[in-house]
């Protein structure tokens, strides 16, 4: 393995070595680096920009012990950086001479910043990172012209929540398998004085995207060559009529997202039926109330009929090398390391999010969320995957403020939408 | 003066309203900050936290990197605010004591400067700075909040300049010392309370400035404003750690006011009883 | 701090126009007897002198704010986006961006609302600051020390704790503001969004900036007020002057110096505010409170068209001068009186 390794970085430090434009500092150290002494990367630090929620401390822990043991002397700085705002930093990041190393980058974001050329084409060590294994339905948004421009790390699809004391008190046993069983239950805790039998904020747009797939529709329709918005139908009508039902079995406000305040936050105080969310929000609330530890449960989100769970959004998030990194091999091979059966093994463990390949799914067992979470994403879809996609994600993000919120605050869905599809349509025409 | 009690009244009255309308936000802060979270989130406010707390204090003070967050502050507020006042006084000066050809046009210049929408400039300053590979560095940041507390400083100082008497300054030049010197000995010290006043406008200007160093250090040279806004995406609702930290970051200001405001008040009452 | 209008601004109407101090010789020129003795060389060096004094601040003008205030214009001819600013490369647009800005009617909704709301907000500052000032003035001593107490703690919060404060004063659940109207009979002020409006929204950010701009105005008056002579009040009183003609006819006109320079701030401060508007509710709902620098904000940083947001910014200056080219006649004149 270590062999391997060692001959992998030579390789690639030719490659750098030939491509590097300029940078005398970079020629150095690349050609010193191929002949791999423990030495030879003293000082060296390997930027990383991972996204809140998605690393956990034991993984976090052993990569980093991983990564300075085979690579002595090298550090592995891992900075966490929050959602809100992201796509800011992460452009004027990439603008830069020395930008992070490896960036996480979302799913639906991913061929927004491939477009922009700030990312390295991986094509050519695609197979050298484990490549082969990945599966193709997740893969779809690292990929952009035929070029692979980062790899897949981990998904995740939200699912229902909930807090198994409060729905056991409300005489329920086993979660609903539709959704008029979910609105039978949620009326039965409500009964009980449970305020907020169901904690939806009105801005979750993911949530909402899972609805409108189920609907059987997309946010975006492609017309002639050019994508423009499609909230203004019939299958985004019900969906979001769903989402307000919902949204009426809590208090949570209408005009805020899942993040403000952090919904795991809200269910921790313990007396919140249930929310949609993801492993990590369940997580943090068992941490903020340990008292939680044997009540959580998880359901899918189910459907009109019994027949299969509903449709969701699958989330996700692609990990990348900047175009202008300074340790373009101490960056591969973090990211070679990353997407190794080890720690994708152990990531999906820990943190109960669904990997990039079907043969480590076994990491899930004994998971709630992951299980459940990996067999509604069997279900799933996502954003369209156009570069143009990303700057409807840019805030003020129109699918939350002018539909979302505008419906639950009591417009029409049909007057909301064409605000809203207005918006999109300018911002994909001006990418 | 014969008043009747209504109208000795009422002024009290009403200032001891304005006094809470304008004392009771801060107040809030405080007491929230120290508040257990349970009498936080009570349907009942709890307004004299009997049971206090510094639990939030502990999480805000161990956040990553705190105490480098609050050198940079003050090192980038300090810096900015000495090196305005030391241009700012010499262009004072000259503008308040001297004719010259140009002297209006750069009072135009300091007028326009004053109004600087640096809000909307973030990006071109950010494509200078990044361009001059300064980026997470203090000293941009220092340079920029220097610059936009300086014409305001000029202004202001302009004023206290012009009001020191002439013939004090002109005694000292009779008496030999050089215009310098006379400067120095003369309307330096007449000028306290203006440079007091003018410092603590820069203090609560550079202290407060967040979408510049937003987009300018990413890496390293943050600041605290950062770090609160920060904080309350962290912490959710979490108003009690949320508050411990806005209180945090409201001592200093007060401190610098306390001290500086007492100099700039007495300054003042002796320019009361001269006019 | 409440000082710095004593020289310019406050001044007995007898003085006239002219610029600043009570005992300054008449024609301003520095007295012959300092010059005399000096060689030709200190002649040429003390006409320099007023040039050298103001290059330090020139030279950071220029480089600090001329060089980005360039660049800012030369930004608003191009297209820069994402991909640009990464890659490094000009895309010329020409009068594109502001061509898109001046025929959208989302700009001009936002220029409309952003004069609006300044005037509104300047006014309300000015009337009521100029009242707490009095009021000041009139108060007992130990009432208004308790009141400036007040007002410096209020003005000494910075803003970014203060859009904290405030959100979670008028917080939907546990908002202490909420609370109180339920409790004066109010009731379905309980649980009420106060961000969920356009109205309601602009009604907090009003009461946070007036509440921070208040002690500014207020306490600066009272220093000016205090440097005027009793007598003054004394003979309006005599000719039997009520409250309002001792303001309006004595007051005022004395003070039309402080309250133009200090409403000349005022709206600068007010018409760039960004942190108050973004941080308490980034210019939400719907942007229907967004003004000309959020505005500029969210469609150039926030969307990434960084050539659209510098054109914005630099309509926004132009409005901003076309606002104060009033009160930049005045103070030009005033200069030339000099």
């Amino acid at each position: 393995m270590r062999r391997k390794l060692i001959a992998a970085i030579g390789v690639a430090a030719v490659l750098t070595g030939v491509a590097a434009c300029g940078g005398s500092d970079n020629k150095s150290d690349s050609g010193k680096s191929s002949s791999a002494g423990p030495a030879d990367f003293k000082g060296k630090t390997l930027n990383v920009w991972l996204m809140s929620g998605s690393n956990p401390p034991g993984w976090t822990k052993d990569i980093t012990a991983a990564f300075e043991k085979q690579y002595p002397g090298a550090k592995l700085k891992i900075t966490v950086q929050q959602w809100d705002g992201i796509q800011q930093k992460l452009t004027t990041a990439l603008s830069e001479s020395t930008p992070p190393d490896v960036i996480e980058v979302g799913n639906t974001q991913t061929p927004y910043y491939a477009a922009t050329g700030g990312l390295k084409d991986l094509t050519s060590v695609k197979a050298d990172i484990g490549g082969n294994d990945w599966a193709p339905s997740l893969n779809g948004s690292a990929v952009y012209n035929g070029k692979q421009f980062a790899a897949p790390w981990y998904f995740a699809s939200r699912v229902v929540v909930y807090n198994k004391k409060i729905w056991t008190a409300a005489g329920i046993t086993t979660p609903p398998k539709t959704q008029d069983e979910l609105f039978s239950d949620l009326d039965k805790i409500k009964a009980k004085g449970t305020k907020d039998a169901f904690y939806l904020p009105g801005q979750d747009w993911y949530g909402f995207d899972g609805f409108l797939l189920d609907a059987g529709a997309d946010l975006v329709k492609k017309d002639g060559d050019k994508y423009t918005g499609n909230l203004d139908t019939p299958q985004a009508a019900s969906a979001i009529s769903l989402y307000k039902k919902l949204n009426g079995y809590g208090t949570a406000p209408k005009d805020k997202d899942e993040a403000t305040p952090q919904q795991s936050d809200v269910f921790a105080k313990g007396d919140v039926g249930a929310f949609l969310g993801l492993g990590w929000e369940a997580a943090g609330a068992i941490t903020k109330n340990p008292a939680l530890k044997d009540q959580v449960g998880f359901f899918a989100f189910p459907g009109k009929t019994a027949a299969k769970t509903a449709s969701v959004f699958v989330g996700g998030s692609n990990l990348a090398i900047t175009q202008g990194s300074k340790n373009p091999e101490l960056a591969q091979d973090f990211l070679k390391m990353a997407m190794s059966d080890q720690f994708e093994g152990e990531l999906a463990k820990e943190g109960g999010v669904v990997p990039n390949k079907a043969s480590l799914d076994s990491n899930l067992s004994g998971n709630e969320f992951g299980t459940v979470s990996a067999a509604a994403a069997a279900n799933g879809g996502t954003t369209p995957l156009i570069p143009a996609w990303g700057s409807v994600e840019n805030v003020p993000n129109p699918i939350t403020t002018l539909f979302m919120t505008g419906v639950l605050q009591g417009q029409s869905p049909s007057a909301a939408a064409k605000k809203a599809d207005a918006e999109i349509d300018k911002r994909l025409s001006q990418q | 003066m014969r008043r009747s009690l209504f109208g000795r009244l009422w002024p009290n009255l009403v200032a001891g309203i304005l006094f809470v309308f304008f004392v009771f936000p801060v107040y809030w802060m405080l007491t929230t900050a120290f508040k257990p979270d349970l009498d936080i989130i009570s349907t009942t406010p709890v307004f004299v936290p009997f049971h206090g707390t510094t639990s939030h204090f502990d999480k805000a003070v161990h956040a990553a990197g705190f105490w480098t967050l609050v050198r940079n502050s003050l090192t980038v507020t300090i810096g900015a605010v000495l090196l305005s006042l030391l241009l700012a006084t010499a262009a004072a000066f000259a503008v308040a004591r001297m004719r010259f050809r140009g002297r209006k046009a750069f009072v135009l210049i300091v007028m326009v400067a004053q109004m600087a929408p640096w809000e909307v400039m973030t990006i071109s300053v950010y494509m200078i700075v990044r361009d001059q590979d300064m980026l997470n560095k203090l000293l941009p940041l220092t340079l920029f909040y220097m610059m936009m507390v300086m014409p305001f400083t000029i202004w202001t100082l302009r004023g206290f300049i012009a009001a020191v008497p002439k013939e004090l300054e002109e005694s000292a030049l009779m008496d030999g010392c050089t215009r310098f010197q006379a400067f120095m000995r003369v309307v330096l010290p007449l000028l306290a309370p203006g440079l007091m006043s003018t410092s603590l406008f820069g203090f609560i200007t550079a202290w407060n400035e967040f979408p510049l160093v937003l987009i300018l250090n990413k890496e390293s040279g943050q600041t605290l404003p950062l770090w609160l806004t920060q904080f309350q995406t962290n912490f959710g609702d979490d108003w009690g750690a949320t508050m411990a930290a806005s209180s945090l970051f409201t001592l200093p200001v007060v401190v610098v006011f306390l001290v500086l405001q007492r100099r700039a008040v007495a300054g003042l009452t002796a320019g009361a009883v001269k006019g | 701090m409440a000082a710095q209008y004593k020289g310019t601004q406050v001044r007995a109407p007898d003085e006239g126009a002219a610029e600043p101090g009570p005992l300054r010789p008449a024609g301003g020129k520095p007295p012959a007897g300092a010059r005399t003795a000096r060689t030709a060389g200190t002649a040429a060096l003390s006409r320099a002198t007023p040039y050298l004094l103001i290059l330090p601040a020139l030279v950071a003008t220029a480089l600090l704010l001329g060089y980005p205030l360039i660049q800012n214009v030369i930004i608003s001819f191009q297209t820069l986006d994402a991909f640009q600013l990464i890659q490094h490369t000009t895309q010329w647009t020409g009068f594109g961006n502001y061509k898109a800005q001046l025929t959208s009617a989302e700009f001009w909704h936002t220029t409309e609302r952003s004069v609006f709301f300044t005037l509104a907000n300047v006014a309300l500052i000015m009337v009521s600051g100029a009242l707490v000032g009095l009021l000041l003035y009139r108060l007992g001593k130990r009432m208004r020390l308790l009141l400036s107490i007040g007002l410096v703690l209020a003005w000494a919060m910075p803003t970014v704790a203060g859009t904290t404060v405030y959100q979670w004063l008028f917080d939907t659940r546990y908002g202490v503001v909420n609370w109180f109207l339920d409790k004066l009979g109010w009731h379905s002020m309980a649980g009420y969004n106060w961000f969920g409006g356009q109205f309601s929204t602009f009604a907090v950010i009003t009461l946070m900036i007036v509440w921070q701009s208040i002690p500014f105005v207020a306490l600066n008056l009272y220093a000016a007020l205090t440097t005027i002579s009793g007598e003054i009040f004394e003979a309006a009183r005599m000719d039997g002057a009520g409250a309002w003609r001792t303001f309006s006819s004595v007051l005022f006109p004395m003070l039309r110096p402080f309250f133009l320079s200090t409403a000349f701030l005022e709206v600068i401060w007010v018409f760039k505010a960004f942190t108050q508007v973004y941080a308490l509710n980034a210019g939400g709902p719907e942007g229907l409170t967004e003004t000309l620098p959020v505005y500029a904000f969210v469609e150039g940083v926030g969307n990434q068209h960084y050539g659209t947001g510098a054109a914005i910014s630099v309509l926004t200056i132009l409005i901003l001068l076309a606002l104060m080219s009033y009160y930049f006649r005045i103070i030009l004149k005033q200069e030339d009186d000099l």
